[in-house]
């Protein structure tokens, strides 16, 4: 084992060996030494503002600030002297001085704090508190810790009115101390700019361009600033007046196919707020506004179903699991294979899947179980699954020298993605954008094409066709005209390099030519030369194959590892299901977004929230949302990741593998039945060696969906336009993103 | 403004470092800073509208609203000020019924304070346009105002 | 190289001619200073002149030769006849003056102030005898004033890149080491060693370096560094080439103040200059040293002049500071190791190397060695742009140069807004960095305001406070909020409305502010009001316990009264009172109604200036509050 190289530093008389490069605080605190801070956050670069931090340094003049300062070997540092002590509070009155302070030093302080249950929000509008942050605010926790009790200095109450107009979250500049974090995360990690410091001195203050509103200003309510500001200035609506969480767990977001981490904050069994995890190697920390903003009022909707329900003929009834689940044994019991009716949403667990299939297969004996992209892909089902086992991981993103983003958009999703992209721009690497409108990512970009769809093949042909044949594709040359675009500069920079990557956007989904551009792709790649990287919305696309949830694919025949096999015939034409046949029973988990439901004498519904199709279900099964239930799924990446229960679920909800399992049971009688999760981990051990605890990237096989190409009928995606979790638009659910879906249609 | 303004992109390089003298140089040509001009000047440099206002607002010198037909300049040096310099202001923002950075509503005239035009020894001094008034009195500039149209 | 002393003998040459003039020449003084006192309205009524009488004549504008209080400054050099300088020019005497000079070959001796002869002639004294300039060591400003700054040949002619050719000879370090004996501190305030910065920056890895030649002249009341590239551009320049080699820098920036149009223009001209003489641009006069200098104006934010602050500006970024470690002269403009003089630091620099360190060592006084300039201002007599010795007493400087004050002396604020209020008591002390900083200020870059008895000195404390509160970048909490509290509580004072605690409050702010700024602006905001209270206490209390302002300055303490036997009833007051606060017929004593009165010295004015009002209104301290 080498030796890491140290420097030998002397902290409060204390010998200590640390990493160069470290600033003091580092040092400090990596070591357990309190040195009081505010403007210096771990992940962000060091501003040196709040002046808390300062130390003395042997042969430094002054009283340097600790967060800005290198060790160095053979320093001599004291962090607690009577000076440093005096400074620190004077230094931390002055702040007081523009921060309401009646939190700190009010005499009725502890009584407040026993009342608080019942007297805080009227409290903030009506009487003397001001914020929203009590108990979550550093300040307090910095006062506590340099022994402040008064201030004598006035406060000088800004009176900016309190910024309510955005979504997600409030801003009241009255309680912003100015130390910047909001910013430099905003500019430096999420490369956003929407947050500047403006004007100058006593005038700063904080926001977009003139007075534009986040909205206008293109902020993505990542909520990052939220995360780091150190006060109640910034603050989540939808969880700001419940005051600290009691407690947290991490889970992994199911609303894309990222699978970014998340820390759920709960208080009392509801969840409060949703943090990024800065450390996971994956995303980054760099969630957007689905994880970080929707999952309080998705999974806290007051649409949610909390018992079974049975319709009647005089509306929906509640009833017991009990009867629920003895009505849907009665319905499927007996009904032949081609009589029933499968389908899923690809956002579901591994587990649930596995059960699902195990239940059509084992039970009823059908291969009726239809995950829904393919009824609205159908023919380029295969093809986006292909282009799909290509996706390479989003490291790639960072190393690569020419990048071209295609329909793909990482404002409000894909952001770990995005800021990738962003990134390997602003480090010098070519970057083309190709959409129907105006990208977040076209500010950055080298070359960008705003053209209609027609005109998208041609200009991929220019980009990805061999030297001299863009010629013959005269719509893109009007396009580079327009567009002031130097065709050579761009050429010439794509035959530099080697390594080309192609971001497929959500937006393919949607293009009227979708067969066309996708196949091109496909050989684009097959042929190599060009990397790929598909943002896809189906959350556990990969894990619903790979657990067989797709007709003709049993578990783990998907994966290549297993099989050996680069191909994967599929034996029937995988649309060759009749859609619009009468069927005898339809079971429906997940929603089939704005599709047409086929007749049926029996329409079984297990979801979370109402469905979006019209036809009314005749039993309403209710399920677990994801923060309320344990699982995996597989991402884009290929990789298993875990997603953890944080909640209790809501009133009589259950997982989807509970109900599947119970309703299987009750068919054969004690046969199928899985008690947790260890048994179903048991089962699928079986098939898929070591699953689920699978560090490696999976590989899968590609599909051949022979002789399905005449039947191919375009079907718009709505998972292209919305962000959809289990069928349901976010938007349909979350108040923000309503807001933001408006905008966007503006 | 769009074809001048790409006229003034040509002289600079696609850097951030030439923000500033960009913003000067539409300050000098449009009068002041429009948002049409930051949104241009954003796609130009690649830096977002909003860091362009945060910087552009940071210095005293940029403006965001057209500026009046003249530009009054209050010196409020040291020797301006230790001679008068800020009733010579208090006489403007009165006279002309508007605040300092502020415009008059006829378009005559916007105010402005400036630190110091460096002619100390013939303090107090205000500057009207390019022209620099030494050693003026309340009474001097009320009169000297009556030649700007 | 020899192309270039070509062009040095070619200069020199032109530079006799007009020394041994065979047509009569007329020198403008048109630096900005004397362009505000109207030197320009000058220039066509000379042309007209010459025009009418049909004289064979050149008209040279040049800069400023210093004493600004004698602007416009109008020479004229008749063929055998020494230069002869006369002041406070306007459009009549300039005729006088034409007509008896230019006419009849006879001096107007009446408007004349020196020859630049080292002998009387006819009656006129040495213009370096004037009792403002004899004092003075002119080094930095030797050529401000008497050269054309517009044309390199002048500066050429007067050994001009002299220093920059024999630097050229030695190798950097030796240029560094001859600075260092030289013992030259930075003109721009702090006094830090100019060798010990350049050796960190030549010693500090990487192929690209800067030089920053530090313009940004935001005190307010100070304008050396204007006048100076205004009048002598190429001694800034040539000093950055000098610097540039010495800490091995390709480019150079002047970064500097928009609001110095005259002085921007003069640069671009010279530094075309120097590429048109092979001074600029690669392997300059044939040397391996390649070089070129770049402007980039300023956009009005006085914390700029703070190195770090100014390179992020530069850098296109909001100037705000930053916290050192990294000091600039290793990772400063684009992480690159980065040198920031100051205009008078790299003025001296071309001297030091024409004349050596030994020569330089002759001024000043050990540990200050040199010269500084000033700006003399405020309630002086002979207010202008000065040079003394380092070690000069401030007296010689008020009195001697300065000619002394209007009326009784009561302070000098030396360094601007970063420095010190200092009294009478200090009148001895050698303006040196070590002396001034001791009395509680700063030498800082050459500002020098002085006050009589009609300037309070809490006003002038509220003054540079409310100053540096408006020009705190806001970033840090010392700086931003405490400023603000000081001028709150100095506002208070001056209303009269403060109480004897505020004082303990002003010092304890202070001295956290002193202790917990971020940067040099804030480390120094405190120091006018450290000292007034230190020097001035008494008047402090005198507004918090009379409500007293013996200057009669505060507003709020004073009021403007008629003395009913002086005034003349000419009713002049009336017309111009904004309020209608003063009423009264014609030819009777008028009444002044104190309630509506705002104060707007329009009255004052005007009684004291028309010709036939009494000179009857007085401003007085106000009847004691109950």
């Amino acid at each position: 084992m080498t030796k890491e190289k140290t420097v030998s530093i002397t902290i409060d008389n204390k010998k200590l060996h640390v990493k160069p490069g470290l600033t003091i605080l580092q040092a400090a605190k990596a070591n357990n030494i309190y040195i009081p801070s505010l403007c210096a956050f771990e992940h962000l670069p060091s501003y040196g503002a709040c002046r808390l931090c300062i130390v003395e340094v042997d042969g430094i003049r002054g009283f340097p600030t600790s967060c800005t300062t290198p060790v160095e070997d053979g320093m001599v540092i004291r962090t607690e002297t009577q000076e440093l002590r005096n400074l620190r509070q004077e230094v931390l009155k002055l702040l007081l001085s523009e921060h309401p302070a009646s939190c700190l030093f009010c005499s009725d302080k502890e009584e407040c704090i026993n009342f608080q249950g019942t007297i805080r929000k009227v409290g903030n509008t009506t009487g003397c508190r001001y914020c929203p942050n009590d108990h979550r605010c550093e300040i307090q926790t910095i006062v506590e810790k340099i022994g402040l009790t008064e201030t004598s200095y006035p406060v000088y109450y800004r009176n900016f009115p309190v910024e309510k107009y955005d979504p997600f979250y409030d801003r009241d500049y009255n309680l912003c101390i100015l130390c910047g974090r909001c910013i430099r995360v905003c500019n430096d990690i999420r490369l956003n700019g929407t947050l500047s410091f403006k004007q100058r001195g006593q005038k700063t203050t904080i926001g977009p361009a003139f007075d534009r509103t986040h909205l206008e200003a293109g902020c993505e309510f990542c909520g990052a600033c939220v995360n780091v500001c150190p006060t109640g200035a910034l603050s989540v609506k939808t969880g700001k007046w419940y005051g600290k969480q009691d407690k947290e767990g991490e889970t992994t977001c199911n609303f894309c196919s990222i699978g970014c981490k998340l820390i759920l904050q709960t208080k009392n069994e509801s969840i409060v707020d949703s943090l990024p995890d800065y450390d996971s190697p994956l995303d980054k920390g760099l969630i957007c506004v689905k994880g970080r903003f929707s999952i309080t009022e998705y999974v806290h909707s007051p649409w949610r179903y909390s018992t079974p329900m049975e319709m009647t003929p005089v509306g929906y009834n509640n009833i017991t699991w009990e009867k629920a689940l003895d009505i849907a044994a009665e319905k499927i019991k007996g009904v032949k294979p081609d009589e029933v009716l499968m389908l899923i949403s690809t956002q579901l667990l591994n587990e649930d899947i596995y059960c699902t299939q195990k239940f059509m297969r084992k039970i009823i004996g059908s291969e009726h179980i239809i995950p829904t992209p393919l009824i609205y892909l159908n023919n380029d089902f295969a093809t986006y699954w292909n282009l799909c086992t290509e996706s390479q991981p989003l490291e790639v993103i960072e190393n690569t020298q020419f990048i071209f983003t295609v329909g793909f958009d990482s404002t409000y999703g894909y952001s770990p993605i995005g800021i990738r992209i962003k990134k390997a721009a602003k480090a010098g690497a070519y970057l083309v954008t190709l959409n129907d409108k105006e990208t977040n990512l076209d500010l950055l970009a080298s070359a960008s094409f705003q053209v209609e769809k027609k005109a998208w093949y041609d200009v991929i042909e220019i980009l990805i066709a061999r030297d001299g044949k863009e010629k013959k594709h005269t719509e893109a040359q009007k396009i580079l005209k327009e567009g002031a675009i130097d065709l050579n500069r761009l050429k010439k920079s794509l035959s530099k390099t080697k390594d080309k990557l192609i971001v497929l956007g959500q937006d393919i989904l949607n293009h009227p030519e979708r067969t066309r551009l996708l196949d091109r792709f496909e050989k684009t790649i097959t042929k190599g030369g060009w990397k790929i990287i598909v943002a896809n919305p189906y959350t556990n696309l990969k894990g619903t194959l790979m657990l067989g949830g797709f007709p003709y694919i049993m578990p783990g025949d998907i994966l290549k590892t297993q099989t050996g096999e680069k191909v994967k015939t599929i034996k029937t034409q995988i649309v060759n299901f009749d859609l619009n046949k009468k069927r005898k029973l339809i079971y429906i988990i997940g929603d089939a977004p704005d599709l047409m439901i086929p007749d049926c004498d029996f329409l079984i519904y297990q979801n979370a929230l109402p469905a979006s199709f019209k036809k009314m279900p005749d039993l309403i099964l209710p399920s677990n949302l994801f923060p309320e239930t344990d699982g995996t799924i597989i991402n884009m990446e290929d990789r298993i990741l875990m997603v953890k229960k944080v909640i209790e679920p809501y009133m009589e909800s259950k997982p989807d593998w509970w109900i599947i399992s119970a309703i299987g049971e009750r068919l054969k009688k004690g046969k199928f039945q899985f008690k947790d999760m260890q048994s179903i981990h048991g089962e699928i051990k079986k098939l898929i060696k070591g699953f689920p605890k699978i560090k490696d990237r999976l590989e899968f096989s590609r599909i051949n969906a022979a002789g399905s190409k005449k039947t191919a009928r375009f079907t718009p995606v709505p998972e292209a336009k919305r962000a959809i979790y289990r069928g349901i638009a976010l938007s349909e659910v979350v108040s923000g993103m309503k807001v933001i879906e408006r905008s966007l249609n503006e | 403004m769009s074809d001048t303004i790409d006229l003034i992109f040509e002289k600079y390089e696609r850097a951030q470092d030439q923000l500033i003298p960009i913003l000067q140089e539409v300050q000098r040509q449009y009068g002041y800073v429009s948002p049409e001009a930051v949104k241009k000047i954003s796609r130009y440099l690649k830096i977002t509208e909003n860091q362009i206002y945060g910087v552009s607002s940071f210095y005293a010198q940029f403006r965001f609203s057209a500026p009046g037909r003249h530009s009054i300049r209050v010196c409020l040096g040291t020797a301006c000020h230790v001679r008068g310099g800020a009733t010579l202001l208090e006489m403007l923002e009165r006279e002309l019924d508007i605040k300092c950075g502020d415009t008059t509503s006829d378009k005559r005239f916007d105010l402005d304070r400036v630190a110091c035009l460096g002619c100390c020894a013939l303090s107090p001094v205000v500057q009207i346009d390019k022209d620099i008034y030494s050693r003026m009195t309340v009474t001097k500039l009320a009169e000297l105002l009556k030649s700007y149209e | 190289m020899n192309k270039l002393k070509n062009k040095i003998t070619l200069a020199k040459n032109k530079w006799k001619d007009l020394e041994d003039n065979k047509i009569p020449i007329i020198f403008v003084g048109a630096a900005s200073c004397g362009r505000a006192a109207g030197a320009l309205e000058l220039m066509p009524e000379i042309e007209k002149f010459i025009g009418e009488h049909n004289i064979n004549a050149e008209i040279l504008q040049v800069g400023c030769i210093g004493p600004c209080y004698l602007e416009p400054l109008v020479d004229i050099k008749m063929p055998g006849q020494p230069r002869i300088s006369y002041s406070n020019v306007n459009a009549k005497v300039l005729s006088n003056i034409l007509k008896s000079h230019l006419l009849d070959g006879i001096p107007y001796t009446r408007a004349a102030i020196g020859n630049f002869s080292k002998n009387t002639f006819m009656d006129i004294p040495p213009l370096f005898e004037h009792p403002m300039l004899k004092p003075q060591v002119r080094i930095v400003l030797r050529n401000c004033g008497i050269i054309n700054p517009e044309d390199i040949d002048h500066y050429l002619a007067t050994d001009g890149y002299q220093g920059f050719m024999n630097a050229l000879t030695k190798t950097p370090e030796e240029v560094i080491g001859i600075v260092r004996q030289a013992g030259l501190r930075g003109r721009g305030g702090a006094g830090f060693p100019t060798y010990k910065k350049w050796t960190v920056c030549r010693n500090a890895p990487g192929d690209e370096k800067y030089l920053i030649c530090n313009a940004d002249e935001g005190d307010p009341g100070a304008f050396m560094n204007r006048s100076l590239i205004e009048s002598d551009p190429h001694a800034v320049l040539e000093g950055m080439l000098i610097a540039g080699y010495a800490i091995g820098a390709n480019k150079g920036i002047v970064y500097i103040r928009a609001e110095y149009p005259l002085a921007i223009e003069r640069l671009k001209k010279a530094i075309s200059q120097m590429r048109e003489y092979g001074l600029l641009g690669k392997n300059i006069l044939k040397s391996n040293f390649s070089f070129d200098i770049k402007i980039k104006e300023g956009a009005g934010a006085f914390v700029c002049g703070e190195e770090t602050a100014l390179i992020a500006s530069i850098e296109g970024k909001r100037g705000m500071p930053r916290s050192r470690p990294p000091f600039p002269a290793i990772s400063g403009l684009f992480g690159c190791p980065t040198i920031i003089n100051n205009v008078e630091t790299l003025g001296t620099l071309p001297n030091i190397l024409r004349n050596g360190a030994d020569w330089y060592n002759r001024f000043g006084k050990e540990g200050n060695r040199g010269t500084k300039t000033f700006s003399l201002v405020g309630k002086i007599r002979r207010s202008g742009l000065i040079e003394v010795q380092l070690g000069t007493t401030l007296r010689e400087i008020i009195f001697d140069i300065g000619g002394g004050v209007q009326k009784n002396f009561k302070a000098i604020q030396t360094g601007g807004p970063s420095g010190g209020c200092l009294s009478e008591e200090f009148l001895d002390l050698p303006v040196d960095y070590e002396s001034l900083a001791a009395a509680g200020s700063i030498m800082g870059s050459g500002g020098l305001i002085v006050m009589d008895e009609d300037t309070c000195v809490v006003d002038v404390a509220k003054y540079f406070l409310d100053f540096t509160q408006k020009e705190s970048c806001g970033k840090c909490i010392p700086c931003r909020v405490g400023t603000k509290h000081m001028v709150e509580i100095l506002d208070r004072i001056t209303k009269g409305e403060g109480n004897t605690e505020d004082l303990l409050t002003l010092r304890n702010l202070g001295d956290t502010i002193k202790k917990g700024a971020l940067c040099g602006l804030g480390q120094t905001a405190p120091n006018p009001v450290l000292t007034t209270l230190r020097y001035f206490r008494n008047e402090y209390l005198e507004h918090i316990k009379e409500g007293r302002c013996r200057a009669v300055v505060c507003k709020s303490l004073i009021e403007y009264r008629v003395i009913k036997e002086k005034c003349t009833g000419c009713q002049s007051c009336v017309r111009v009172c904004p309020t209608g606060a003063i009423s009264g017929p014609r030819s009777e004593p008028h009444n002044l109604d104190p309630t509506k009165c705002i104060k707007c010295r329009s009255c004052y004015e005007i009684c004291r200036f028309d010709a036939i009002a009494g000179d009857a209104i007085v401003i007085r301290t106000a009847e004691k509050r109950s």
